[in-house]
């Protein structure tokens, strides 16, 4: 999400970041705003919950001055439960993990990249949905995440989708570039347990795949990733 | 601790046993005699004697013997015509008797009731024969000279009376009981001292039972005091050793939140001025700079990377190796958590040049483990993979059988782990993953060559 065209998609997000270290803080204020997020930057945690209610997204330190960032952080969820909250934290050890990600959907320790940490707040925006206002352009489709449409841009178009396959396809775009497993995939779509070696995962991606790629024998838009998963790249 | 007492002798166990034992002996004297009176009550219970009344004309065998004597001295004066009468007399008082008279000169001259089989005269063996085959015999007889004395020389008198007419005299034949009642009498000794044992044995096993149930926090819960004997006393030390160890895991319990405060405050004050440097970093990479800069800050950003890396590992094995990070293992697929895992690492991967070999099968592998530590396991092991094994351009995970178990197979093509690598640090990772492996009864083998390195992760055999 670099140049003009993620200037363009972020414009209008506005995200919370909790920092109370000036250093670090700046930095990152100054990055996520190179990349077209509108920032409200807080040295402690005695704002959050009013602040928050305009924001689409926390960021979130662990050591703050007064309340740490875990009780800010289970108070915001408790407010608002569907508010993304990215841990962000000098603290790694494994129960710091644990416990950041009871309420947290997501746990990034420093030192960190500022790609790693912008792409991570892609996700979690995606994840909610943030950026449906927008149609999002994958190889030769237009999603209309919003409007449940699918188009193909070479003729124009709409793809009808069954449920079960827009599910699947909705699931994959909301963690764009990630690798999501045949567990994950089938359990968020069917919301039940995953039998091993169940094929209908399989036989539905396959039907989707008919529908949305240009050729179904080498797909490019749902990747299969052997072993593991699939994925739609970005 | 409190002081403990020894217990008071009464009410303790020991007395209450040597209370038990001198009753047993104090009733033995009591027993004996008490059981042969029972026996006699219960024999006179069991078989009443429907000829009682005609019997106790007889009396026992001794009265009756005493009685046929006297008549016999009382006849000593008597005529023969005298002694008829009054042996007639006496047949009408024993009826279901047998009387004869046999005079001076062996002749039989009474008989009552008249009956043959008896000598008109007596010779000497016919009256030894008599005497020898009824002495002690049924009928009971009893022979008396007249005037009880064989000096009168006036012949005898007998009286024969079946025995079953004659009183039994107290004890006889009424012991057939005796045994009984005395078995009785040991049988409720034996009781008693079941009963005792068994009271206590069942205190014993309440306590064993609570000390083999353990509450949520792994320590036994404090049991009720019962009575204040020996087994009181062990239920009040089991209280206050519970007590103790309850005591003991708190302060543990503290000790642990104030070394993983401390660990967590010292990541955050190493980390802080790291992600600080860094942040320059990346801004002066930025900047214009010539191809030498680029490369320095290339090889500072590296190395900061590891100092993270080490830092982190640092922590955690200190954290680990004082017993401080306790594991909640449960039974779960751990090729779900492998996939999981390498869906994370697949892009570093792909980024790094390595080649992904995934085959983990469609079953499931369920192995006792907690998912964060086994996730943290296989993190350090992708990890040493993509710092010393990227330039294989390989990375395989399998499923694979090994000592008859299914083992997690993970495979590169690096130049092996005895060969230096340009970045270190890949021991506490290991000693990490080893030491959560055996926290969690699973065991780590390696192979390693120039070819590359495989890694077999499989349950301890004992385990299994």
């Amino acid at each position: 999400m670099h140049g003009k065209e993620g200037l363009l998609l972020n414009t209008a997000i506005k995200l919370l970041y909790i920092e109370d270290d000036l250093e670090i803080g700046s930095w990152v204020n100054e990055d996520l705003r190179k990349r077209g997020y509108e920032v409200v930057w807080l040295k402690n945690g005695d704002q959050a919950l009013a602040e928050a209610a305009s924001c689409q997204l926390v960021i979130l330190d662990v050591m703050l001055p007064g309340l740490d960032g875990f009780t800010v952080g289970q108070r915001l969820k408790r407010s608002k439960a569907d508010l993304p909250i990215l841990m962000l934290s000098a603290r790694s050890s494994i129960d710091d993990k644990l416990q950041g990600l009871q309420f947290a959907d997501d746990y990034l320790t420093k030192p960190f990249h500022p790609d790693e940490l912008a792409a991570r707040v892609d996700v979690l925006l995606r994840r909610v949905g943030a950026h449906d206002a927008q149609p999002l352009a994958i190889k030769h489709l237009l999603v209309y995440q919003q409007e449940n449409r699918v188009v193909d841009q070479t003729t124009g178009e709409e793809i009808m989708l069954t449920g079960k396959q827009y599910q699947i396809f909705h699931y994959l775009l909301r963690h764009l570039g990630q690798i999501m497993t045949k567990e994950q995939i089938y359990e968020a779509v069917w919301d039940e347990p995953y039998w091993d070696g169940d094929k209908t995962l399989m036989v539905h991606i396959r039907y989707l795949r008919e529908k949305i790629e240009q050729d179904p024998a080498n797909p490019e838009i749902i990747e299969t990733i052997r072993g593991v998963g699939y994925r739609i790249k970005a | 601790m409190k002081l403990r007492r020894t217990p008071k002798f009464y009410g303790s166990l020991l007395s209450r046993y040597a209370l038990i034992i001198l009753i047993a002996l104090v009733f033995i004297p009591v027993a004996l005699p008490a059981s042969f009176l029972a026996s006699w009550l219960v024999s006179r219970t069991v078989f009443p004697d429907s000829g009682i009344h005609e019997r106790s004309v007889y009396g026992n065998a001794s009265e009756l013997t005493a009685a046929w004597h006297k008549e016999a001295l009382q006849l000593r004066t008597a005529s023969e015509e005298q002694i008829g009468r009054r042996l007639g007399e006496l047949k009408n008082q024993y009826p279901g008797s047998f009387i004869f008279r046999v005079n001076h000169e062996g002749r039989t001259t009474i008989r009552l009731p008249e009956q043959t089989g008896l000598p008109d005269v007596w010779s000497t063996e016919q009256l030894v024969s008599y005497m020898k085959n009824h002495q002690d015999g049924d009928p009971f007889t009893i022979v008396a000279f007249i005037g009880d004395n064989e000096n009168t020389q006036r012949g005898f008198i007998v009286l024969e009376v079946p025995r079953s007419l004659l009183l039994r005299p107290i004890g006889d034949g009424s012991d057939r009981f005796y045994g009984v009642m005395l078995g009785l009498l040991v049988l409720f000794f034996a009781g008693i001292s079941y009963w005792f044992i068994r009271g206590i044995r069942r205190r014993l096993l309440r306590l064993s039972a609570a000390m083999a149930s353990p509450s949520k926090s792994g320590i036994p819960l404090p049991i009720q005091v019962g009575k204040p004997d020996e087994i009181g006393l062990l239920e009040e030390t089991f209280n206050d050793m519970v007590e103790q160890l309850d005591t003991s895991r708190r302060r543990e319990q503290e000790e642990e939140r104030l070394r993983k405060t401390l660990i967590s405050n010292l990541s955050h004050d190493l980390r802080t001025p790291l992600t600080v440097i860094g942040s320059h970093l990346y801004s002066l990479k930025n900047e214009s700079l010539s191809d030498h800069g680029q490369a320095s800050i290339q090889l500072v950003e590296s190395k900061m990377k590891d100092l993270d890396h080490l830092i982190d590992h640092l922590l955690s094995y200190n954290l680990l190796t004082s017993g401080k990070y306790a594991l909640s293992r449960q039974h779960q697929d751990v090729i779900r958590l492998v996939r999981e895992s390498a869906a994370a690492w697949y892009p570093l991967w792909e980024k790094e040049g390595m080649l992904p070999d995934i085959d983990l099968g469609e079953s499931p592998l369920n192995w006792n483990v907690d998912g964060q530590a086994f996730r943290r396991v296989l993190d350090n092991l992708f990890q040493n993979a993509v710092r010393h094994a990227s330039s294989g351009a390989y990375i395989g995970l399998f499923t694979e059988e090994r000592h008859g178990r299914t083992a997690l197979t993970i495979k590169d093509r690096g130049p092996g782990l005895s060969a230096g690598s340009s970045s270190k640090g890949a021991g506490l990772g290991l000693a990490i993953v080893d030491l959560l492996l055996r926290e969690m009864g699973l065991c780590r083998e390696a192979a390693s060559g120039p070819e590359g390195t495989t890694l077999w992760i499989y349950p301890k055999p004992e385990r299994f």
